[in-house]
């Protein structure tokens, strides 16, 4: 019986599943300013946060590189009714807290914690700046020991690096192995300074791989931080970034973080989950073809009017088919490829998901 | 030493057809590969030279230079040529489908302005009748409240070669005994062109393209050709009814397949399609407008997976 369709077997399905990484780079010149009018940066009239582009966002070519935003806990020290935009910075904090360390038993939202155990009072990070990367750069999760972040601790200018000071990099050095899983967003690991941060280096802050969020305490930066005011005439918070957490809005205090960075790079990760069909052509099989061109005057064309001549036929594409017959993918060769009964072939067609 | 041939394990990535991506979003479990084929559309086996004079490594040196395209995921554009298994390797001649136009009934339209080398179908008793009009003109009963004797399509299957013989009955690895037919499901629909009963639509995708399964034994759709040389107009025998006689095929036969068409209500309550996918307005020898819409029928053996295209024109008559 002449057939067309070859039925999978149990042996002929397999399941994968690849991780894949891509390095992403993330050049300090585009943060801090290369277009004009910072028109890659997006700020809302609700001041919440402030959305950074790798193009100016208007274009249908900008694609969404992070946001940043800025908080603080009701219980730092400089917290008070009088700050600059002081419920908002209280609510960023909240909300980046409640879902990236969580609750304490007494379901109050507990505060980001240095070395990530709760279980210490004195090493709570109480102000942070937060980085959160879009998706389309962190796709699955953010790869463990690639993240690498280098800027100024201290930086006051409006564009340019004049004022730029203590360039350091820190970075989840060590994350491969050492890293924790105490937040309700996954895996993070703890930023240093330098790859012996083990040994003494000061905490930096946090990168949450799966949330794609960094989280840097605001005692890393010292020195002048802020932005250029137009009005003042003067650097908002020169004197150090708690002066730009009060004084001034989480805007401004986005646009301080700008200036300072220098360089941002990590690998991402996708998960790939592939069925690998086993497409097998055996000797006797798939010899023939139906393809208008193969006959003449009914005659194989291949067989060269000889009778014992071996059928020939070419694959080009493979098609996987539903019990119904309905194609429901399709993969291609790229080169046409000789099947005989001299031969067999086994065609591996990968599925990803 | 030389290197080994590693070429005969390859990997390929798959691209999910609309179709298939259809069904894994239903998450009804409808999305299940269970089968596979090889396709060769872009393969012209006329270039396979099996008398080249420098040997038998040229024979298709230009087949294998062919460039291969990437997938399309449109399901209904690709694998429009499917590899065949056989068992027998010393085959010299395949079967094909063949459109048979030898009887009166089965005919496209000839030369003519509103149409030619193409069925007509009107798709309302209006229509037929200014089409009735016309002298001569072959043309499909879209409204089927006809009586059995209205025009179908014919397909023959077989080996149209005279270099078998004709009174040998095509083996049965070869021979169709069920067809699969595909056509679009907003402009028509398939029936029995004895019985006017209308065909079981087993799938409609995402195109709207219905698909259609006929088996030999289920209605009147299928029937096994005549055996016998030709004589005249494809009679191969005396007393023969018009349904059994005309064939049309040189060699052993295999099955003819015959079906009518219904043309749906929107074709007949709407002049939307006509307007939007149409081809215009067509002119009529007896000045008769008429808005015509082109389709394509797809017909399919399942057994040999050969395929053949019927064109066909959708005919309203203007108001």
């Amino acid at each position: 019986m002449a057939n067309s369709f070859k039925t999978l077997q149990g042996e002929d399905t397999a399941t994968t599943r690849t991780l894949l990484h891509e390095a992403i780079p993330i050049t300090g010149t585009i943060v801090s300013g290369t277009y004009v009018d910072d028109a890659n940066i997006k700020t809302f009239s609700h001041g919440m946060y402030e959305a950074v582009y790798d193009y100016p966002y208007l274009s249908s070519s900008a694609n969404h590189i992070f946001d940043v935003t800025a908080g603080y806990s009701a219980d730092w020290f400089g917290s008070s009714s009088a700050n600059t935009q002081n419920a908002k910075k209280i609510n960023i904090y909240n909300q980046m807290a409640q879902v990236l360390v969580g609750y304490d038993t007494g379901s109050q939202i507990q505060e980001f914690d240095a070395d990530g155990s709760t279980s210490t009072s004195t090493d709570k990070m109480q102000a942070c700046i937060f980085v959160n990367f879009a998706r389309l750069l962190v796709k699955d999760e953010i790869k463990k020991n690639s993240f690498r972040l280098s800027l100024a601790t201290s930086a006051s200018a409006l564009h340019g690096d004049a004022n730029r000071g203590i360039l350091k990099t820190i970075g989840d050095y060590g994350a491969q192995t050492d890293y924790l899983t105490n937040s309700p967003a996954g895996e993070y690991g703890l930023l240093y300074t330098s790859s012996d941060g083990d040994a003494g280096e000061m905490i930096a802050g946090h990168v949450y791989y799966q949330a794609g969020i960094a989280v840097i305490t605001s005692s890393f930066f010292s020195g002048a931080f802020g932005q250029l005011s137009a009005s003042a005439g003067y650097y908002v918070g020169k004197d150090g970034i708690s002066n730009a957490l009060t004084g001034t809005t989480i805007s401004e205090i986005a646009n301080g973080f700008r200036f300072t960075v220098d360089d941002i790079s990590f690998n991402n990760t996708t998960e790939l989950n592939s069925t690998i069909y086993f497409c097998r052509a055996n000797n006797t099989e798939f010899n023939y073809s139906a393809n208008p061109t193969y006959l003449s005057s009914s005659e194989i064309r291949v067989k060269g009017q000889n009778p014992a001549a071996d059928p020939v036929s070419y694959i080009t594409t493979v098609g996987l088919y539903s019990p119904d017959n309905e194609l429901l993918a399709v993969a291609k060769l790229s080169e046409p490829l000789k099947k005989s009964p001299s031969n067999e072939l086994t065609l591996r067609v990968r599925l990803d998901y | 030493m030389a290197f080994l041939d590693n070429s005969g394990d390859i990997i390929l990535d798959a691209v999910l057809t609309d179709a298939g991506r259809k069904r894994l979003a239903r998450g009804d479990g409808t999305f299940k590969v269970t089968k596979y084929a090889f396709g060769d559309d872009e393969i012209d086996y006329s270039s396979y030279n099996a008398f080249h004079d420098s040997g038998s490594a040229y024979f298709d040196l230009e087949i294998l230079q062919t460039p291969v395209l990437e997938a399309f995921t449109n399901n209904a554009s690709s694998l429009k040529s499917k590899l065949i298994t056989l068992t027998n390797n010393n085959l010299l001649f395949l079967p094909e489908m063949v459109l048979n136009q030898v009887g009166d009934l089965t005919q496209m339209a000839a030369s003519s302005s509103i149409g030619a080398g193409i069925f007509l179908a009107a798709v309302d008793l209006d229509t037929e009748t200014a089409l009735g009009a016309i002298s001569n003109l072959k043309y499909l009963r879209g409204d089927q409240t006809s009586d059995n004797t209205v025009p179908y399509v014919r397909v023959d299957q077989g080996l149209d070669t005279d270099k078998l013989s004709p009174t040998n009955r095509l083996s049965s690895e070869l021979t169709e005994r069920q067809y699969m037919i595909q056509m679009d499901n907003r402009l028509g629909m398939l029936v029995d062109a004895f019985t006017q009963t209308q065909g079981t639509v087993s799938f409609v995708d995402d195109d709207q393209i219905a698909t259609y399964y006929l088996t030999q034994g289920v209605g009147q759709y299928i029937k096994d050709c005549l055996v016998g040389p030709l004589t005249g107009t494809g009679n191969v025998g005396s007393g023969k009814t018009e349904s059994d006689g005309n064939e049309l095929l040189a060699g052993p036969r295999g099955t003819k397949l015959r079906f009518g068409l219904k043309s749906s209500s929107n074709l007949k309550a709407s002049d939307y399609l006509f307007d939007t996918i149409g081809q215009g307005t067509v002119t009529d020898a007896n000045a008769v407008d008429y808005k015509a819409l082109d389709t394509t029928i797809k017909i399919i053996g399942i057994t040999t997976g050969y395929s053949i295209d019927i064109p066909v024109r959708y005919l309203k008559k203007t108001t």
